[in-house]
């Protein structure tokens, strides 16, 4: 057999299970995000509609865009405040850096959690009667007591946000602390001695090699926080209300709850989107040459 | 005015023992050169006075400030780092600037100022490369003209020339005396090169194993060896180490040959140093000894002799047109007036 056609041979099995696993569903998402497509209708899951799905969404249905407002914000906050809580224990953690110890071993720790766990127990933590949070804040500070972190809508998001941030930071951590230690000490031992301080050695030298893996990081950790579900399905359910409801939390809410699986199925492409660009960038700054 | 002072400079790594209690006195406008072999604490001397490594013991002072607890940006030294240390992302213009910027240079004198180092390590057509795109011995030179670049109290350079082929070697070299004279600065200058070292220095400390073993003048070090490390450092080919004794003022080799007259009292156990230059070849029966070649080099400028002298083998250097092979029988004689006599036990030089 030739070399050529036996190469094909081999990675078919992968192509066949990536495209059954993968390709298949989203084309078939794609297909039913024109139809009526709803579980307790028998038909509608042939009987297409257009763009109708689409328009409902984007013109019909507050809650849609509140979820999408829900899902950007919480994008644009666990993403920052993964990156700069991640870049900065990084700093302290890595090679040469003032705090490297077991710690680091340890860090992985909550990272090892699945998400859903994650939000159970930080669901226990915020109860209002044995919570740690509220015992803790209680003490500190009395008009604390009491509140009930999980029914306020703000303070519900920040929880979640909260949650996400704890259970990244390892990971990111980790990846930015390999991408500290292929940061040549020279250059930065170079700037010492050419005269910049210590935030200028960061700002003109490390940061700007640091630039790929921060890249790497943040488009990473963006793809993660666009798809939220697990924990916020175990943390709050979407709750109170819809404020802590992102995009994935409203396309199951839609499909499963209420059976409408050609609406969530033309959400969910719309969150294709995004995703796709991201997906590029990330492929790109990963394989990229030199 | 920046003279450098180290007082009892130690550095340790746990048990090892890098820099070990080292005092040294570089005067203001000095060239000083260290040299040594490799892993004997230059470079670490070098990062100490840079502030890039913490001591373990003593004191550094630079000018009429003891800098032990300043950063290395307020010690006001430029450095040549031996692995260059060059900012990957910066073109070699902006490294180059990149002192001048951190430092607040006027912003208009810049370019004008990395113009001129970057004619003087010969560079010019490369500014707008990044160093990535440059040979080793490229980016040694964008490595010394962002040291040159500024005028600081003191220059650290650690084997600035050492990726350069030969030919650029010896013009960097002339560029950097020519520099060191005109701009009087105070100058640690880290070598394995000897040449370089007796070229440059003001004055050269031979290390070994974290200890100094002599700081002189290049003729000091060069005429005046304190010891046999120092002896069969300096020099090429290196100096003649030959074993023997001392019986009645005559210096006698272990095969017993009674080879030459020395002014030193009587001792068992002597050694005797002599370089290639100092011993001249003579035809056969001409000369202090007669001795066979073991083998014959003729590097055009002159022409090395190595030859058997009782179990031991010595080298000689003969006239370049001088004509012998291998197994040829020359007469060997000695310059009395440069004859160096060693403690084997201590290594020191016995005065002679
Ligand atoms: N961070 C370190 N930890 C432990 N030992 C070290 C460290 N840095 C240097 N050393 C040791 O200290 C000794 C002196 O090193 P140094 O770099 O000063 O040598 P050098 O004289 O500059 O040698 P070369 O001519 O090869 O550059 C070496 O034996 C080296 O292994
Ligand atoms: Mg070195």
């Amino acid at each position: 057999m030739r070399d050529n056609t036996l190469k094909y041979l081999l990675v078919l099995p992968a192509v066949v299970v990536v495209f059954a696993t993968a390709i298949w569903p989203l084309i078939e998402a794609a297909r039913l995000s024109f139809t009526v497509g709803r579980l307790n209708r028998p038909g509608s899951l042939d009987q297409y509609i257009g763009w109708e799905n689409y328009t409902w969404a984007f013109f019909e249905e507050p809650a849609f865009w509140n979820s999408v407002y829900v899902t950007a914000l919480y994008t644009f906050l666990t993403v920052g405040l993964t990156t700069l809580l991640a870049l900065g224990l990084a700093m302290l953690l890595a090679p040469g850096g003032k705090l490297r110890s077991a710690a680091q071993t340890l860090l992985i720790l909550p990272f090892a959690m699945s998400p859903a766990l994650i939000g159970v127990s930080f669901r226990f933590m915020f109860n209002p009667e044995f919570g740690l949070f509220d015992a803790f804040f209680g003490a500190v500070f009395p008009p604390l007591a009491d509140v009930s972190w999980l029914a306020n809508p703000n303070l519900a998001f920040a929880v979640v946000v909260m949650a996400d941030v704890w259970g990244w930071i390892p990971f990111l951590t980790l990846v930015l602390i390999g991408g500290l230690a292929s940061v040549p000490r020279d250059t930065v031992e170079a700037a010492q001695v050419d005269g910049a301080s210590g935030w200028r050695v960061f700002r003109d030298v490390t940061l700007p090699q640091l630039g790929p893996v921060l890249a790497v990081v943040i488009i990473l950790k963006s793809i993660f926080s666009l798809k939220t579900f697990d924990q916020v399905f175990m943390l709050t359910n979407g709750g109170p209300g819809t404020a802590t409801q992102t995009l994935s939390h409203y396309i199951y809410f839609n499909g499963m709850k209420y059976g409408q699986i050609g609406y969530s199925a033309s959400v969910a492409w719309l969150m294709v989107i995004p995703m796709i660009f991201l997906t590029y960038a990330y492929a790109k700054f990963v394989f990229r040459k030199g | 005015m920046a003279e450098i002072k180290l007082k009892n400079l130690t550095k340790r790594w746990g048990d090892f023992v890098g820099v070990d209690d080292q005092s040294l006195d570089i005067a203001d406008k000095e060239f000083l050169v260290l040299l040594g072999p490799s892993g004997c604490g230059k470079t670490t001397t070098m990062r100490m006075i840079a502030g890039l490594e913490e001591p373990t013991g003593g004191e550094i002072w630079i000018g009429d400030r003891m800098v032990n607890d300043d950063l290395p940006k307020d010690r006001d030294v430029a450095m040549v780092f031996q692995n260059y240390g060059l900012y990957p992302h910066m073109t070699i213009f902006e490294n180059i600037a990149y002192p001048l910027r951190v430092r607040g240079v006027d912003k208009a004198d810049i370019p004008e100022r990395v113009q001129k180092a970057a004619e003087q390590v010969e560079l010019t057509q490369f500014l707008d490369r990044k160093p990535k795109a440059l040979s080793g011995g490229q980016r040694q030179r964008v490595a010394l003209a962002r040291a040159i670049v500024r005028t600081p109290k003191v220059f650290l350079m650690d084997e600035p020339l050492s990726n350069l082929d030969a030919k650029l070697r010896v013009t960097m070299r002339a560029e950097l005396k020519h520099l060191s004279r005109e701009l009087q600065i105070t100058t640690v200058y880290v070598t394995h090169d000897q040449i370089e070292a007796m070229t440059l220095a003001d004055r050269v400390a031979i290390m070994k194993h974290g200890v100094i073993q002599q700081l002189g003048t290049p003729d000091d070090i060069y005429n005046d060896p304190a010891n046999l490390f120092v002896a069969g450092f300096i020099g090429s080919p290196a100096m003649n180490l030959i074993n023997g004794s001392v019986q009645d003022g005559m210096f006698v080799t272990t095969g017993g040959t009674r080879l030459v007259k020395v002014n030193t009292p009587d001792r068992a156990a002597a050694i005797l140093g002599v370089r290639a230059d100092d011993m001249q070849v003579h035809e056969q029966g001409q000369g202090d000894i007669d001795v066979t070649i073991y083998a014959f080099e003729n590097t055009g400028e002159s022409t090395l002799l190595t030859v058997q002298w009782g179990k031991q083998r010595v080298i000689a250097r003969g006239d370049r047109h001088l004509r012998k092979d291998q197994g040829d029988v020359v007469g060997i004689s000695l310059n009395s007036d440069h004859l160096y006599l060693f403690d084997p036990e201590t290594e020191n030089r016995i005065g002679m």
